[in-house]
């Protein structure tokens, strides 16, 4: 391997940040490649199809890197997209997608396993295959098996062309049980569609190439047929104990700055909120907490083992754990005596007692953000966001009070039953939230009796397009057009004359190109793999998003994506993930739709 | 908080090698201070609002140039034996950094001037006549504009071995000439031939020294 190391050794100096591409680091596991009594190494890719600073930043990530190299005799090592000027100095000098510990080629490894995160990293996916130099379509692959897992994988359709199979739900049991079952096939070298038939009867694995896919007329899917008596419903894994759930006690610390650099826990899995937009509100259920002395534990050990000085909870709503204030006072015990920050991401500060809000005065604050989601209370209703425009107003109390002095809100345009009347209750909400903290700098002047200036205002607004998603009670509704979108996007800044407020919004095609694979089929392969080859990559990293060419490939292969995303679709369509079982029935989802869209 | 805490100053002498030539300064500062509070060493901290390890390197390296005996100072707040320092903060260091020493400081960093460089990957013959060129004028960027600078006159010691090339260049605070340059030089130099064929080059460097030549203490 000298020849190949000394071929990247020659481009690194002149790409930027060469240490996110070349392992090394305080925590990252070296293995012996030679056999050891005989068993020999397993060899696994993990890749995430986004930078180092993003895949870095992922907890998943960590968790599955350390279990599977909890294994003696399996090796898994990290692998990451190459920022552009690494990706063309590889393809230049051919230098082949290589794992980050041993700088070896993962197209020898056994398996490559990708994290499907967001929808518009797939052709990222196809990006790092090519760069591995193994053929991207599953059909033409012997060895290694491509396996893919995340978010994303509830419906996996769009990327079935690719993959030899997909962990459905979480994957910290079924892991370690694939590959134990792989080694069996291994060893007496057998085929691997033998191996992949055998592993669709593991619960949580879905094998795409064991299920036919019938369409309808109308192009709708007719039907979803397991071959070779292949399980059906697919069901999704989870981790009953997350207690007793394998959670890393170390990391691997980078050297460079990444998104997210410090010790983090997760306190809690699923939601239990309901929020009818949300897919991960749904897909992650049941909702599960850690207890806080195993939170604490994992904590600390992780803060010893890695030397960050900053950490942090995570989960979808940390907020919700059922004793915040223990927890926290807990936490803040150990961070307080260790010179560790502890930053908490959106937690809502009307749950807290001045007591421990005082105890935690240390906590780093990010800022303070809130997420209404929709400007009226109607909307709010429709969508089930339990938050009033009261509960806002207190929070904001309480914060500016507390010496912020800036504050970021988060809806959504293109919610179903979306008027311009709810785009104008985003403008009122914003401008309350600006009286709100004028009033509250005025009652503190009065009380400090100083003649302090109050100091501006500074309100960030952000508006995402809504993209409906497969388990949620809105898979069933239309995305908004385009034209509809810029209608709206045009009323609400005909209104708004703050020089206090600033606006990001998304872009629509990025959500369009969203929405159209989040709740796509199988003929969509063809689509990726086209695009792909038209040229299209990285599709997330903004100036890369090429919305022509994607149009292009659409229409080379003859497919609409209108069809796919601003489609209403019936209660009786077979959706193409209907033999994915996310623990979710579709008369719920069926209940809960009706139920937001026609007060029932 | 106790402003006038008693510590001891000690200099820490490391190797960074390998891999580590990868890692940029910023970031091999952020390292270390890492596995300082791993290896739960009593070093000092700055008393300030926003608290941190007192850690101070004497020459950064650049990005890409591996070091054989670079040093930092921090400072002790209990007493600890040198061996102990150097072996616990190795094992809470990356393989491609490693303690070669821990020590009492003798001399200031402004008494840095030159240091030794080894260069290796490369034709030998050719960096020597190179090396014997009447003038060796590079372009030196300065944070506003680039100036062009004949190295010549900067470089001593000469020595041509088998396989490297080692030599001396002013170093320190007040006048320091990056061995990068000599090799851009050297880039130059070659014909498009002989730059297709040839490494390009591999930097070490491999003594810090004072005026008299003397090494960094």
């Amino acid at each position: 391997m000298i020849d190949y190391k000394s071929a990247l050794d020659k481009v690194l100096l002149n790409v930027q940040k060469p240490s996110r591409y070349v392992g090394g680091e305080v925590g990252a596991v070296y293995k012996n490649v030679e056999p050891v009594r005989g068993e020999s190494l397993l060899r696994f890719a993990f890749c995430f199809p986004d930078t180092y600073e993003i895949g870095m930043s992922h907890l998943g990530l960590k968790i599955l890197y350390s279990l599977i190299n909890s294994v003696p005799h399996y090796w898994c090592e990290r692998v990451f997209m190459p920022a552009d000027d690494m990706y063309e100095a590889m393809i230049e000098n051919n230098i082949k997608l290589y794992g980050l510990e041993s700088l070896e080629p993962i197209a020898d490894f056994d398996f490559i396993g990708f994290t499907l995160q967001y929808e518009l990293t797939y052709t990222n996916i196809l990006a790092m295959l090519d760069l591995a130099g193994v053929p991207l379509l599953a059909k033409d692959r012997h060895y290694p098996i491509v396996i893919g897992g995340g978010p994303c994988a509830c419906n996996p359709e769009p990327m079935a062309a690719f993959f030899d199979l997909f962990v459905i739900g979480e994957g910290e049991e079924v892991t370690l049980e694939l590959l134990k079952l792989y080694e069996k096939f291994k060893a007496r070298n057998a085929e691997k569609e033998e191996f992949l038939r055998a592993a669709a009867n593991i619960k949580g694995v879905y094998v795409p190439s064991l299920y036919d896919v019938k369409y309808n007329d109308d192009k709708s899917v007719k039907e979803i047929v397991p071959i070779d008596s292949a399980p059906m419903p697919i069901t999704k894994r989870i981790v009953e104990d997350l207690d007793k759930a394998y959670f890393p006690t170390n990391f691997v610390v980078p050297f460079c700055d990444i998104v997210h650099d410090r010790a983090v826990v997760e306190v809690l899995r699923g939601c239990f909120r309901g929020c009818r937009f949300c897919q991960a509100g749904f897909i992650y259920r049941p909702y599960r907490e850690k207890t806080k002395e195993t939170i604490v534990s994992q904590l600390s050990r992780l803060c010893d083992n890695t030397g960050y000085d900053e950490a942090s909870l995570t989960s979808l709503s940390t907020s919700d754990y059922s004793d915040i204030e223990g927890l926290l006072s807990q936490i803040c015990e150990y961070t307080n005596k260790n010179n560790i920050g502890l930053s908490l991401p959106s937690l809502r500060v009307d749950k807290f007692s001045s007591q421990v809000l005082e105890k935690i005065k240390s906590v780093r604050k990010s800022g303070l953000t809130f997420a209404p989601e929709a400007g009226t209370q109607r909307l709010r209703d429709v969508i089930n966001k339990n938050v009033t425009e009261a509960d806002l107003e207190k929070s904001c109390r309480i914060a500016f009070s507390g010496g912020y002095s800036s504050v970021k809100l988060y809806f959504m345009v293109g919610l179903p039953t979306e008027t311009l009347e709810d785009i104008e209750g985003i403008i009122t909400l914003i401008e309350n939230v600006i009286e709100v903290y004028y009033d509250v700098g005025k009652t503190l002047q009065k009380a400090e009796k100083a003649k302090t200036k109050i100091r501006p205002v500074s309100v960030s607004v952000s508006l995402s397009t809504f993209v409906p998603k497969p388990f949620t009670p809105f898979e069933f509704e239309p995305q908004v057009s385009k034209e509809e979108f810029d209608a709206r996007r045009r009323h609400l800044l005909s209104l708004l004359n703050n020089k206090k407020v600033r606006i990001s919004w998304s872009d629509y095609d990025e959500s369009f190109l969203e929405a159209v694979l989040a709740r796509g089929d199988r003929r969509l392969s063809d689509v990726i793999l086209r695009a792909y080859k038209l040229g299209c990559r990285a599709d997330a990293w903004g100036e890369h998003f090429k919305p022509n060419l994607w149009e292009q490939a659409f229409a080379d292969c003859g497919v609409e994506p209108q069809f796919y995303a601003l489609r209403k679709r019936e209660y009786d369509e077979i959706m193409p993930w209907a033999h994915l079982d996310m623990g979710l029935k579709k008369e719920f989802l069926i209940k809960e739709n009706k139920r937001g869209l026609l007060n029932e | 908080m106790n402003n006038h805490q008693e510590f001891t100053d000690v200099r820490v002498f490391f190797s960074k090698t390998g891999i580590a030539k990868y890692i940029s300064h910023l970031d091999l500062y952020r390292t270390v201070q890492r596995a300082l509070k791993r290896a739960k060493l009593p070093v000092w901290e700055t008393q300030g609002f926003n608290r941190h390890i007192y850690l101070t390197f004497a020459l950064p390296l650049s990005l890409g140039t591996q070091g054989c005996r670079e040093s930092m100072d921090m400072r002790l707040v209990s007493p600890l034996p040198f061996d102990e320092m150097s072996l616990r903060l190795n094992n809470a260091l990356c393989n491609s950094i490693r303690i070669l020493e821990t020590a009492t400081p003798i001399m200031k960093h402004t008494m840095i001037k030159k240091a030794e460089y080894k260069i290796a990957d490369i034709n030998i013959e050719t960096f020597g006549e190179f090396l014997n060129s009447e003038k060796i004028e590079v372009e030196k960027k300065t944070k506003k504009k680039k100036t062009l600078i004949d190295l010549k006159p900067f470089i001593e010691g000469v020595k041509l071995n088998d396989t490297d090339i080692t030599l001396t260049l002013p170093a320190g605070n007040d006048f320091n000439i990056n061995p990068v340059l000599l090799i851009e030089g050297y880039k130059n130099f070659m014909s498009e031939k002989e730059r297709a064929l040839v490494a390009e080059g591999s930097l070490t460097r491999t003594r810090v020294l004072t005026a008299d030549g003397e090494e960094f203490r």
